[in-house]
C-alpha cells in the first residue's frame, strides 16, 4: 500500500483486481487491501479518471452492503456524490444503499447520506431528501447536529427545487424566532433563510425585528467563531432599529466581538456596527477608537487577509466626508517584503489619506519608493506624487513639483519619463504656476521613449511654445522618424503641430505640417490617421481660402480651445457608496464597483428606511463621552431650532435627491493604477457641512 | 458561498478538489483559474461574471475557494483558507505542507474539508475538536516505510481493531481508529521532554535507514522483521494502551459543536493536571541605520497555552494590563473563542473554560515608542578601508536594553557582505581575521554572510556592550603581479598553503550563479583578474543585519500575569499552574546598514 501508487491513473479492471483478488486469504488483510483500492478510486476520480471509475459501480455497491466501516462507508458516498454530480442517471442504483444509511441510528451516517442525496441532482434523489428533511424538522426530539446539517442542506436543494424549499421557509422562522433548537440550529436556519432571501430576486428582502435580533445577540456566548461571524453578517440590513437606543445597544453588543480572534468575526462585528451608526445621530469618540484600532490590528494578518482589510480601509476612508476611522499614515507605508497586490494598495491609501498635514510625511515615503528597486513600484510612486500634486491645493502641489524635479535629477530613464508624464496632468491643473520649472524638463528630451511621455511632451512643447524658445529645435526631434511612431504618437504630433501652427504661423512650421499631412495621407496604413490628418487639411485650407467662413480666431477655437481644468475626485456616487459600505469585505469592497456592475443577478443592498435613519452620513457628529451628558450649547440649538420643525420633511422617501451636493459623477478611484482618466467636467466643490440639515437632524432627535 | 475548493500544487495542479455545490464539471472552474492566474496575484480573481477565485498561498501550495455569489462575505473565506492550512498542518504534524503529503492523505484532507464545510457553510475549524470526529491515520513519509513491513503492521492493526470491537458495543458506528502509529505516542510527550523526541526522531531516521537497505537487499521482509522484532514487543504493549486512549470516545463529543461550550468536550481526564502558560513576545525592530531613521519598534505578543486539565474547569487569569487599564493593550488584544470579551475592559481578571490542549489565549500587538530603545541595540557599523595597506575592517558594537538580572539565551547576528564583496575586490585567498568580545564569527560562504554567535550576554542599560571586528584583505594588484612573476621565473614550488581554500569555495558555489559573481573576486590561481565590476543584483536582503536572540523570563510590554487560578467545582484536584515569559527577535528584527 505504498501512497505512491495510489495516486495515480489506473484502469477499472486493475483496481477491481485489486478489489476481488484477495478474498481468499485472511480477513484482516483483506480490508486493508480494499481500503487501499477504494482509496485509489477516490484518488483517479480527483485525477478526473471518471470514464474508467464509473465502470467500477457495481464492485462499490457490493461493498456498501457488506461493510459496516465507517471509513469504506465515507469513501462509498463520496464515489457516488463525485459520479452522481456529473451523471446523476448513473446513480439511481445505489439509492437503496443510501436510503439504508439514512434510516440507521448512526448520526454520522444519517448526516452522510443525507448530503450525498442533496448532492446529486436528480428528481428522485431530490424527492428522497425532501421527504427526510420534512420528517426530520417536524419531529421536535431529533438531534442538532443532524437538524443542522438538514437545514444547511436546503441551500443546496434550493438550485433543485426553488418551491419545496420556500415550503419550508416558514418552519425556519419559526426556528429562528421562537428559539426552540440549540443555538448552533438557530444561526443555520438564520443563515439559510438570509442567503435563500438574497439569492431569489423575486423575494423580499429578509427581515427581522428588533427583538429576535436581541435575542439572537444574547446567544452569541454559545456560539462557535464560526457562527458568531455568519450571525454578525446576516444581521446587516436584515434589522431595522426603530430607536437609537436600540442601534446603541446593538453597537454595544457587536463592540466586543471586535476582539475576537477570528478575522472574520471582527470584520463582521465592523461591518455591522457601521451599518448601525446609520441608525445613531451621534457616538461616543471612544467607540470610533475602538473601531481605528481594530482595524490597525487587522493589518498584522497574513497578506491575503491583510489586502482583503486595506480594500476595506480605502472604502471606509471614501465613504465619509470625515472618515469615521482615523489610522495614522504609517500604517501604509510600504515595506520591501510586501507582495506587488499589498503595495498596490498602501500606495492607494496613502493617496486618499493624503491632506496638507500628513503630506510631507507621504511624500518623503513615495520619494523613496521612487527610488525603489523594482521598476513597476517605483513608476507607480512618481504617478502617485503627480496625483497628489493634481488632488490637493497649490502649496501641496508645490511640495509635490519639487519632490518630482528632485527625483527627476537622478536621471533615471523611466522615472523620468514617468514624471514627465504626471507633468502634464500638473500643468493642466495649475497651468500657470509652473511656467519655470517646465524648461528644466527639456533637457530630458533624450530619455523620452515610451509613447505616454512622449505624449506628454508633445503637449507641453505645443501648448507652452511661447516660452520655451526652441520649441522648434524639440519638435523636430519627434517628428524625426514619424512613419515608425505608434499610432497614439502619431496623433498626437499631428494635433500639435496644427496647434502650433495656429498659434504662431510661421514657414517652418507650415513646412511640417505639410510635410505630415502627405505622410499620414500617403504613407500611413491607419484610416483614424488618415481621416484626421484630411479634416486638418481641410481646415487650415480652409480658413486661408475663405476667411469670412472660417476666420483665425475661430480656427484657433476648434483647434486650441480652452481645454477644463482637470480635476481628480476621489468621490463615489453616494447611493453606490452606501451600497458598498454593506458589503463590507465581499468582492464589492475590493473593486469598488456597484454590485449591478459585477453580478447582474444580485440584490441590491440598501438602508432600510427607520424613523431614525440619519438622512446625511456626514451629520454624524462624534462626541467625547463627558461632554454628552451636559452641553449647553447643544441644548440651546436644540431649542431654537423647534421653529423649523414643521419644513423638516419625513426622511422617507428619496432621501438622497434632496441632497444638492451630490450629484457628481462618480468617478473611477482606482487612479493610481493604469491610466488616468481624470478629467472631469465640474470643479470640485467643497461639501460644506449644511446648517439646515444639522438643525433638522438635532430637532428629529428632540422630536422623538 | 464557496462552491468547490482545491489544493493546487506550484505548477497549478490540481491535488486535491472537492465539489461542494454539485458542479456539473469540476474541472472547469481550475482551467480557467489557470488561465488568469499569475504568480503574485491579489488574492481575489473575478472571472467573468461567473465567478470569483479566492486563493491563498501557501508553502508551495495554492489554496483555491471558487465562490459563486458575489456577496459572500470573502474575509471568512480567507479567514477560511488559512485556518485549514494550519489544520492540516497540525493534524499532518509538520511544520510545511508538501504536495506529496497531501497525495498520500487525500481521503484524509477530503474528509477535513467535509467535515469543516456544510454545503460552503464554515462549521469548525479547530483541530482540537477536529480530532474527535475524524481519525483517520495520518500518513507521514518517514512512516509509509512502514507499508513494506506488512507483517509489523498487520500486527498492530489486529490488536487495535479488537479493541475497537470491544467498544463498537457502546457506540456503533462511531468512527474507528483502525491504525495508530508511533507517531502520535511521541507528540503525546512532546510537551514533557523535547530531548526525548529529538532522540526518537533519530531512531526513526535510523529505522528508516535500515528500512531502506532492508528493501533493497533480496528479501525485504526478513531483514525488517529482525530490526522490528526487538522493538516491536515493548512497542505493541505501549500502543495497545495508546489505541485504548485513542479509541475511547465520549459519546458528548459528537455533540460538542453543538455545545455551548464548543470548544471543550467532556469527559476529558489526566492523571496530573497541569496548565502551561506561555508568554511570548515577538520583538519587531527596523531601523535604517545610514540614515538614522527608526523605522519599526513594535511588539507582537501571544499567550500561548496548553492545557491538560481534566473536567470542565474554570480558570481565573489577571494580566496586570487589564488591571492597570492599559489602553492600547485593552484595544489591540484578541482573544481566543473561548474567552468571553464582553467585560474585558471592565473586569479585573479574565475567567474562561479552557479548550484541551495548545491553543493561543490572546493575541496582542502593541507599538513601542521610537525612543524605547531596542532590547538589543547596534551602536556602530563601521567600514574603514585602508587602501595603502591593503586592508578593509569592519567594526560591529552591540549593546543591551533589558534589566540586567535577565541575559540572552540565545544571540545571533547575520552580517551579510555583500555588498563588501561586490563594492571591493576582496582577496580571499588570504585569511580573513576575526576578533569578538565573545562568542564566534563565522563565514557562510555560499549566502555571503557573517554570523556571530553570542550565547549569553547579560543585560544592561546600554553600559554592557560586545564588539568584534573583521579585517579582509583587498586585492593587492602589484602583489600578485609580482608572485605571478616570481612563480614563473623560480624553480620553488609555489608555497604551500594551509587552511581552506576560501577563494576556490567561493568561486564554486557562486559558479552556478546566474548572475556571474564569479567576476567579483580575485582568486589567486585564477585567469587573469578582471577588475570590471559586472552588474549584479543587490537585493534589499542583503542590506539588512539581522539580530535573533532569545529572553527569557521577561516581557517587552511590561506583561505580567498577577495570578492564575484553576478551579473545577465537582472533580476538586490539585493542579499545577505554569507560567512563563519570554521574549523573542521577530524574523524582521533588523538593522539597514550600507
Amino acid at each position: 500500500m505504498s501512497d505512491q501508487r495510489v495516486f495515480s491513473r489506473y484502469k477499472a479492471s486493475e483496481i477491481r483486481a485489486d478489489l476481488q483478488n484477495v478474498e481468499l486469504k485472511k480477513a484482516k488483510m483483506n480490508t486493508l487491501r480494499r481500503k487501499a483500492a477504494l482509496k485509489k478510486i477516490i484518488a483517479n476520480l480527483t485525477l478526473g479518471n471518471y470514464a474508467e471509475m464509473i465502470q467500477l459501480f457495481p464492485d462499490i455497491l457490493k461493498f456498501w452492503k457488506v461493510e459496516d466501516d465507517m471509513e469504506v462507508k465515507r469513501i462509498c458516498h463520496e464515489y457516488t456524490r463525485t459520479i452522481g454530480s456529473i451523471k446523476p442517471r448513473s446513480t439511481v442504483e445505489s439509492m437503496p444503499n443510501i436510503m439504508e444509511d439514512l434510516k440507521s441510528h448512526d448520526e454520522d451516517l444519517q448526516i452522510m447520506a443525507l448530503e450525498t442525496l442533496v448532492n446529486i441532482p436528480f428528481t428522485k434523489f431530490t424527492e428522497e431528501a425532501f421527504n427526510f428533511i420534512i420528517g426530520l424538522v417536524n419531529r421536535r426530539s431529533t438531534s442538532s447536529r443532524l437538524l443542522k446539517t438538514a437545514i444547511y442542506s436546503l441551500l443546496q436543494l434550493d438550485d433543485w427545487d426553488h418551491e419545496r424549499v420556500m415550503s419550508l421557509s416558514n418552519i425556519l422562522y419559526e426556528i429562528v424566532e421562537q428559539h426552540l433548537e440549540s443555538p448552533s440550529v438557530q444561526i443555520a436556519a438564520l443563515k439559510t433563510l438570509y442567503t435563500l432571501h438574497d439569492k431569489n430576486k423575486k423575494l423580499e428582502p429578509f427581515s427581522l425585528s428588533v427583538d429576535i435580533a436581541y435575542n439572537l445577540l444574547d446567544i452569541i456566548p454559545e456560539l462557535n467563531e464560526w457562527d458568531t461571524s455568519s450571525l454578525l453578517e446576516c444581521l446587516v440590513v436584515t434589522v431595522v432599529p426603530t430607536t437609537h437606543s436600540d442601534a446603541y445597544e446593538m453597537i454595544n453588543i457587536a463592540l466586543s466581538q471586535l476582539q475576537h480572534v477570528n478575522t472574520s468575526v471582527s470584520l463582521n462585528a465592523l461591518k455591522f456596527i457601521l451599518y448601525l451608526i446609520n441608525y445613531v445621530d451621534e457616538i461616543d469618540v471612544s467607540i470610533t477608537e475602538r473601531l481605528s484600532n481594530s482595524v490597525v490590528a487587522l493589518l498584522e494578518k497574513p497578506s491575503e487577509l491583510q489586502f482583503l482589510i486595506l480594500r476595506n480601509i480605502i472604502l471606509l476612508l471614501l465613504t465619509r466626508e470625515k472618515p469615521i476611522i482615523q489610522v495614522d499614515v504609517s500604517y501604509f507605508f510600504i515595506e520591501f517584503n510586501d507582495p506587488i497586490y499589498i503595495k498596490d494598495t498602501k500606495l492607494e491609501c496613502l493617496y486618499l489619506l493624503a491632506n496638507e498635514s500628513t503630506l510631507p510625511r507621504i511624500l518623503e515615503e513615495l520619494e523613496q519608493y521612487s527610488t525603489d528597486i523594482d521598476i513597476q513600484m517605483s513608476r507607480k510612486a512618481v504617478r502617485a506624487i503627480g496625483n497628489l500634486a493634481v488632488k490637493l491645493g497649490d502649496i501641496a502641489a508645490d511640495n509635490c513639483v519639487d519632490t518630482l524635479l528632485h527625483l527627476a535629477e537622478f536621471g533615471v530613464d523611466y522615472v523620468v519619463q514617468e514624471i514627465i508624464s504626471v507633468f502634464k496632468n500638473i500643468l493642466r491643473k495649475y497651468p500657470n504656476r509652473y511656467r519655470k520649472e517646465l524648461i528644466l524638463f527639456t533637457k530630458y528630451m533624450d530619455c523620452i521613449q515610451e509613447p505616454e511621455s512622449k505624449n506628454a511632451m508633445i503637449w507641453i512643447v505645443s501648448n507652452y511654445s511661447e516660452i520655451l524658445h526652441n520649441y522648434a529645435e524639440l519638435f523636430d526631434i519627434f517628428i524625426a522618424d514619424i512613419t515608425d511612431e505608434p499610432p497614439e504618437v502619431q496623433f498626437s504630433i499631428l494635433n500639435a503641430s496644427v496647434k502650433l501652427f495656429v498659434k504662431s504661423p510661421s514657414p517652418h512650421i507650415e513646412n511640417i505640417c505639410m510635410t505630415l499631412f502627405k505622410t499620414f495621407t500617403e504613407e500611413v496604413n491607419n484610416p483614424d490617421l488618415r481621416g484626421r490628418a484630411f479634416m486638418y487639411w481641410k481646415l487650415l485650407s480652409m480658413a486661408k481660402e475663405r476667411p469670412n467662413l472660417l476666420n483665425e480666431d475661430m480656427l484657433k477655437d476648434i483647434v486650441d480651445g480652452e481645454l477644463p481644468v482637470i480635476e481628480l475626485n476621489s468621490k463615489l456616487d453616494p447611493v453606490i457608496l452606501e451600497e458598498l459600505e454593506l458589503n463590507i469585505g465581499s468582492i464589492t469592497s475590493i473593486y469598488l464597483k456597484p454590485t449591478v456592475q459585477i453580478f447582474r443577478q444580485n440584490k441590491i443592498k440598501s438602508l432600510p428606511q427607520s424613523p431614525v435613519l440619519n438622512a446625511n452620513k456626514n451629520s454624524l457628529i462624534i462626541t467625547h463621552s463627558k461632554q454628552v451628558v451636559s452641553d449647553p450649547i447643544k441644548r440651546d440649538s436644540n431649542h431654537t431650532s423647534s421653529s423649523s420643525l414643521k419644513d423638516v420633511p419625513s426622511t422617507k422617501g428619496s432621501r438622497i435627491s434632496t441632497m444638492g451636493d451630490y450629484d457628481r459623477p462618480a468617478q473611477k478611484v482606482n487612479e493610481l493604477k493604469g491610466k488616468r482618466k481624470s478629467s472631469s467636467d465640474s470643479p470640485v466643490k467643497n461639501l460644506t457641512r449644511k446648517p439646515s440639515l444639522l438643525i433638522r437632524k438635532l430637532s428629529l432627535k428632540r422630536n422623538k | 458561498m464557496t462552491s468547490a475548493l482545491y489544493v493546487l500544487s506550484e505548477n497549478l495542479e490540481s491535488l486535491i478538489c472537492k465539489n461542494i455545490k454539485a458542479l456539473p464539471s469540476i474541472e472547469y472552474p481550475v482551467q480557467q483559474f489557470q488561465k488568469v492566474y499569475q504568480s503574485n496575484q491579489s488574492p481575489v480573481i473575478h472571472y467573468e461574471n461567473i465567478m470569483t477565485f479566492v486563493h491563498i498561498r501557501r508553502d508551495s501550495l495554492i489554496f483555491l475557494a471558487v465562490v459563486d455569489r458575489l456577496d459572500s462575505f470573502l474575509m471568512e473565506i480567507l479567514t477560511y483558507l488559512d485556518q485549514f492550512y494550519e489544520l492540516l498542518k497540525s493534524y499532518l504534524d509538520v511544520k510545511t505542507l508538501n504536495r506529496r503529503l497531501l497525495l498520500d492523505n487525500c481521503t484524509l484532507v477530503m474528509e477535513l474539508i467535509d467535515e469543516s464545510l456544510d454545503y460552503g457553510v464554515i462549521q469548525v475549524t479547530d483541530s482540537g475538536i477536529m480530532r474527535d470526529y475524524i481519525r483517520i491515520k495520518v500518513n507521514v513519509p518517514e512512516l509509509s516505510t512502514n507499508g513494506e513491513g506488512n507483517s509489523d503492521n498487520i500486527e498492530v492493526c489486529s490488536c487495535s481493531s479488537s479493541s475497537s470491537e470491544s467498544e463498537s458495543g457502546n457506540e456503533p458506528g462511531k468512527p474507528k481508529q483502525k491504525k495508530k502509529h508511533k507517531h502520535k505516542h511521541k507528540h503525546r510527550h512532546k510537551h514533557d521532554t523535547k530531548k526525548k523526541t529529538v532522540q526518537d526522531t533519530k531512531k526513526d531516521i535510523e529505522d528508516l535507514t535500515k528500512n531502506v537497505v532492508g528493501t533493497l537487499s533480496s528479501d525485504p521482509l526478513t531483514l525488517i522483521d529482525k530490526n522490528r522484532k526487538k522493538k516491536s514487543k515493548n512497542d505493541i504493549e505501549d500502543m495497545i494502551e495508546e489505541e485504548d486512549a485513542n479509541n475511547f470516545m465520549n459519546s458528548d463529543i459528537a455533540k460538542t459543536t453543538i455545545m455551548a461550550v464548543s470548544w471543550r468536550t467532556k469527559g476529558i481526564h489526566y492523571a496530573k493536571n497541569e496548565f502551561f502558560l506561555d508568554v511570548i513576545e515577538k520583538v519587531e525592530y527596523l531601523m535604517d541605520f545610514t540614515s538614522n531613521v527608526i523605522r519599526k519598534n513594535s511588539i507582537h505578543g501571544e499567550i500561548v497555552c496548553k492545557s491538560f486539565l481534566s473536567g470542565m474547569p474554570t480558570l481565573k487569569v489577571s494580566i496586570n494590563k487589564i488591571l492597570d487599564q492599559d489602553k492600547q493593550f485593552l484595544t489591540n488584544c484578541k482573544f481566543h473563542q473561548c474567552v468571553p470579551t464582553e467585560d474585558i475592559e471592565k473586569a479585573k481578571e479574565i475567567e474562561f473554560i479552557p479548550p484541551d490542549g495548545p491553543f493561543v489565549l490572546c493575541k496582542y500587538d502593541l507599538k513601542r515608542h521610537v525612543r524605547d530603545e531596542p532590547m538589543v541595540k547596534l551602536t556602530s557599523f563601521e567600514i574603514k578601508p585602508k587602501f595603502k595597506k591593503f586592508k578593509l575592517k569592519m567594526y560591529i558594537t552591540i549593546e543591551t536594553h533589558f534589566k540586567t538580572t535577565n541575559s540572552t539565551s540565545q544571540l545571533n547576528l547575520k552580517i551579510p557582505i555583500k555588498h563588501i564583496l561586490h563594492d571591493y575586490t576582496i582577496d580571499l585567498s588570504k585569511n580573513i581575521k576575526f576578533k569578538c568580545d565573545e562568542g564566534r564569527i563565522l563565514f557562510n560562504v555560499s549566502d555571503d554572510f557573517l554570523l556571530w554567535e553570542i550565547d549569553s550576554m547579560k543585560g544592561g542599560h546600554g553600559e554592557n556592550k560586545l564588539s568584534m571586528g573583521v579585517e579582509f584583505a583587498l586585492f593587492n594588484k602589484a602583489e600578485y603581479a609580482r608572485e605571478q612573476e616570481e612563480l614563473k621565473n623560480s624553480m620553488n614550488p609555489p608555497p604551500l598553503r594551509q587552511g581552506p581554500k576560501l577563494e576556490e569555495l567561493y568561486r564554486q558555489v557562486h559558479e552556478h550563479d546566474p548572475e556571474g559573481h564569479t567576476n567579483d573576486l580575485i582568486m589567486a590561481p585564477a585567469p587573469p583578474p578582471v577588475i570590471d565590476q559586472p552588474v549584479t543584483k543587490l537585493e534589499d536582503k542583503d542590506r539588512l543585519l539581522k539580530l535573533s536572540f532569545e529572553i527569557p523570563y521577561l516581557t517587552a510590554s511590561g506583561l505580567k500575569i498577577e495570578y492564575l487560578k484553576i478551579e473545577e467545582p465537582q472533580l476538586e484536584y490539585q493542579s499545577f499552574p505554569w507560567v512563563r515569559y519570554k521574549i523573542v527577535s521577530d524574523p524582521e528584527y533588523t538593522y539597514l546598514i550600507y
